[in-house]
């Protein structure tokens, strides 16, 4: 741009030349169409000024679009450190010891409930419920867990939770080994609550408890089932889906 | 802003332009001193023009001053003349230098468009160096904001 | 003239001490940047051996005094009276009247030389912090103690010092309206001041080559000739045009290398900044806009140019490569932008601002951002860097009243903006260029 205000001065200034040659030979060729020197001079200074305005005004802009450029470069990469966390936080709660059938951990960990979005009419009372069967299954008490998550879903099957409820069920299932209900209540999991927050979890986890149980083919299904559903899963999702198709021989 | 400034400066151009007759009529009648003398351009003529902040395009105080400084060189072509271009103290030594060279070539662009041969114009720019008058209020620096137009 | 060697004594034996008392020397350090802090209390014995051995103690009182850093302790108050040069002094003592450093020196003569000894003792440990010895002609003792108080203050704040240079200002003199401005060169403390032009013509905007053996500055011709830039040897005198052009040719300033000297030149009312090649006086062109582009100066590593230029409607800094090209905008706060300056160190650049009503000092880093203000007033303008990057000297004008002419002082100011001081010089005083350091 700075080129293009300069290249537009120094043929100006070319034009400005020729322009005042014109205005003094013109009266002895053609006297009736004399350009006035002054007009041109004028008419000059009000060109280049016109430029310099326009120069200042790029610069400004130049100089705008660069800070919201860097303004949004750095709310962008705040905004994907803040989902890694967040992803972090799910994934990585309570380690388990590799080896057996506890290496495969559950994806989500019971440590970082999910915020309650803000509250609507179906959650009146719920929270609670929810918080104190969480508690339960945090301090090992799975059976306790289990009790609690189902009176929760009993109470408030439309609570914003109850997707979450539907997994944690699963999950204090498959830690006691129970697969078979466990199974059960991920496949319900993702049936009743496929567009809610956990759906992608305990469709993930669905197939992991069947490969657990041996049903290498329909954990295979589900897997693929799971990247058709949920094209915008977490890449830690995504990865783990990776894993358990690799684990299990999935084509 | 500043074309808006500009194009009312022209159209007063153009009318003074009309009738520049009676202004040299109207200087004729002041003088007591020898016509065409150094003394006689400066209190008839006017020897100098003001600017405004920053500036260096020619005012319509300075349009007339300059007009009649073209019809009085054209009469008494004698002389060779050098401008000297001059700014206020409230800018910073070198970037005043060259304002005040701007200011000088304004005038003289001002002169060589009215007719008057570039070869009998020099400039010279002193920047803030020479204050005339020596003051530090408006009134002073507006004063110092000028093309002096000197006579050899 | 024969210049000092420098040779140190006990040179590796202060340092590995030094390293290893690192906490208990806290009161012999100080940090400049940290936000606030206080002055380092230091106590300046006069050098024995000779008579100069108090003027030269007096100089480094001085020096240290006046950067803000160091408070010099008054004399008058010691305890100990009989310093031994060559042992250590007894530090309760010194505690006692608060000081954290103690400097003792020795003069001797060296076959028509003179030779000085110091120590810094550090009080707070307890043991030698920095000790050197140096040997030189009699008449330069002034150069000899501000080397001292350069080795005191790199040894106490970690940066290099800046006593040991000189100065380089415009003397003013005379009613407002024909001022007499002439060239003139003092050690950086305001000591052996001396002209450089004549002062028939005006002459400004002086600044120094890299080795201090030359000056470029403008000045007017007798005639009504443009003004010119000239280069100048400090010692002969000789000075030659740097280029004859037919406009006129100002704002000088040489690269770091010295090879070369970037000015404006003026033609049609348009200024544009060109390079020449000093030896070959090879002249190149950086610019070309019809806008007013001056007050070039070089990065410390020579590799861009910083200048400020009106394209854009109102004076502002620009950064381009030293080949020219590549020019972009860094200055976009409110008011006007001029006489940039790189520093030293390549971190900082010092500019004059102009708003409203008033002028200031300031600094921002090379790519605009960071800006910070550190002096204002009436009229202040043209910083120009101490070698080492951490202090600046410009000038400050005075409002004129009543037909006469304002007074006009040089100041120097750390880079926080917490010291400012007067430099003082004999008369009116602007246009301050601060040299290298003095090649010893």
């Amino acid at each position: 741009m700075a080129a293009f205000a300069q290249k537009l001065s120094a043929d100006m200034n070319k034009l400005r030349t020729s322009l005042l040659a014109i205005a003094f030979l013109a009266p002895t060729a053609a006297g009736a169409q004399r350009v006035d020197p002054v007009y041109v001079e004028d008419r000059f200074n009000q060109l280049q000024q016109s430029i310099t305005l326009l120069t200042g005004q790029i610069e400004q802009l130049q100089y705008r679009n660069q800070q919201l450029q860097q303004q949004l470069e750095k709310m962008q990469a705040d905004y994907e450190f803040r989902l890694d966390q967040m992803e972090k936080g799910k994934g990585g709660g309570t380690p388990r010891p590799p080896g057996g059938a506890q290496a495969a951990a559950p994806v989500p960990a019971p440590t970082a409930p999910a915020a309650p979005p803000p509250g609507a009419a179906a959650n009146a009372g719920g929270d609670q419920m929810y918080n104190d069967a969480m508690k339960k299954l945090q301090d090992g008490d799975n059976a306790g867990a289990e009790r609690g998550f189902k009176a929760f879903l009993q109470n408030h099957p439309k609570h914003t939770l109850a997707g979450n409820a539907q997994y944690w069920l699963g999950e204090s299932y498959y830690a006691r080994k129970d697969y078979q209900n466990a199974m059960t209540a991920f496949a319900e999991g993702y049936k009743t609550y496929k567009a809610s927050p956990k759906g992608p979890d305990n469709l993930l986890k669905l197939g992991i408890t069947l490969a657990v149980m041996g049903r290498k083919a329909d954990a295979c299904q589900v897997f693929a089932k799971f990247s058709q559903d949920y094209p915008r899963a977490t890449d830690l999702q995504k990865r783990r889906v990776d894993q358990e198709r690799q684990k299990n021989g999935c084509g | 802003m500043r074309t808006i400034k500009a194009f009312v400066a022209m159209a007063m151009m153009l009318a003074i332009a009309a009738c520049s007759g009676q202004q040299e009529q109207a200087a004729g009648a002041t003088t007591t001193v020898t016509p065409g003398s150094v003394a006689d351009f400066r209190q008839n003529v006017g020897d100098r023009v003001f600017f405004d902040t920053d500036m260096s395009n020619i005012r319509e105080d300075g349009r007339q001053t300059l007009t009649r400084q073209a019809e009085w060189l054209k009469k008494y072509t004698n002389y060779q003349i050098t401008i000297a271009g001059h700014c206020d103290e409230r800018g910073t030594r070198e970037y005043n230098l060259a304002l005040g060279e701007r200011r000088a070539n304004a005038a003289k662009q001002f002169l060589v468009a009215q007719g008057i041969p570039a070869q009998r114009i020099q400039t010279i720019s002193y920047g803030k160096e020479r204050p005339d008058p020596v003051g530090s209020d408006e009134a002073a620096w507006a004063r110092n904001r000028r093309a002096v137009t000197e006579l050899q | 003239m024969m210049l000092p060697r420098r040779s140190t004594i006990l040179g590796g034996a202060a340092l590995a001490a030094g390293a290893a008392a690192v906490p208990a020397r806290a009161q012999l350090t100080i940090d400049m940047t940290r936000p606030t802090f206080e002055p380092v209390p230091i106590a300046i014995v006069d050098f024995a051996g000779d008579r100069v051995g108090a003027d030269i103690a007096n100089v480094v009182r001085n020096d240290l005094q006046n950067s803000g850093l160091f408070r010099s302790i008054p004399p008058g108050s010691f305890i100990q009276k009989d310093v031994n040069a060559s042992a250590p002094p007894q530090f309760p003592a010194w505690r006692q009247i608060g000081a954290a450093g103690v400097v003792v020196g020795q003069v001797s003569q060296a076959g028509g030389n003179i030779k000085v000894d110091f120590r810094l003792w550090d009080v707070v440990v307890g043991n030698q912090a920095a000790g050197l010895s140096f040997t030189s002609q009699p008449a330069n003792w002034r150069r000899l103690a501000h080397i001292i108080a350069d080795a005191i203050y790199k040894r106490v704040t970690g940066e290099e010092g800046y006593f040991d240079t000189r100065i380089a200002y415009v003397a003013e003199s005379g009613p407002g309206n024909a001022r007499v401005k002439r060239i003139a060169i003092m050690d950086q403390d305001g000591a052996n001041s001396r002209f450089i032009t004549d002062g028939r013509t005006i002459a400004i905007t002086p600044r120094f080559s890299p080795t201090l053996q030359e000056i470029v500055y403008m000045a007017y011709a007798e005639d009504r000739s443009p003004p010119r830039v000239y280069l100048q040897s400090v010692d002969s005198g000789r000075r030659e045009l740097l280029g004859n052009f037919p406009g006129m040719s100002f704002a000088p300033r040489f690269s770091p290398d010295g090879t070369k000297v970037v000015m404006s030149i003026s033609e049609n009312g348009q200024s544009d900044i060109y390079e020449m090649d000093v030896r070959g006086r090879a002249l190149r062109r950086l610019t070309n806009t019809p806008a007013i582009d001056t007050s070039p100066c070089y990065s410390n590593d020579g590799s861009q140019i910083v200048f400020n230029s009106d394209r854009g409607g109102s004076q502002q800094l620009y950064v381009m490569s030293a080949g020219g090209g590549g020019e972009r905008r860094i200055s976009f706060g409110e008011g006007r932008y001029a006489t940039p300056v790189w520093s030293p160190r390549g971190d900082w650049i010092a500019f004059t601002k102009i708003t409203a009503g008033a002028f200031g000092i300031g600094v921002m880093r090379p790519d605009g951002g960071g800006e910070r203000m550190l002096a204002s007033g009436f009229l202040v303008e043209g910083p120009t860097w101490a070698p080492n990057g951490r202090v600046l000297a410009f000038f400050r004008q005075q409002p004129s009243s009543a037909g006469r002419a304002g007074s006009v002082t040089l100041h120097q100011i750390d880079i926080t903006g917490r010291f400012e001081r007067q430099i003082p010089t004999a008369g009116d005083a602007s246009d301050p260029a601060w040299s290298p350091l003095i090649p010893q």
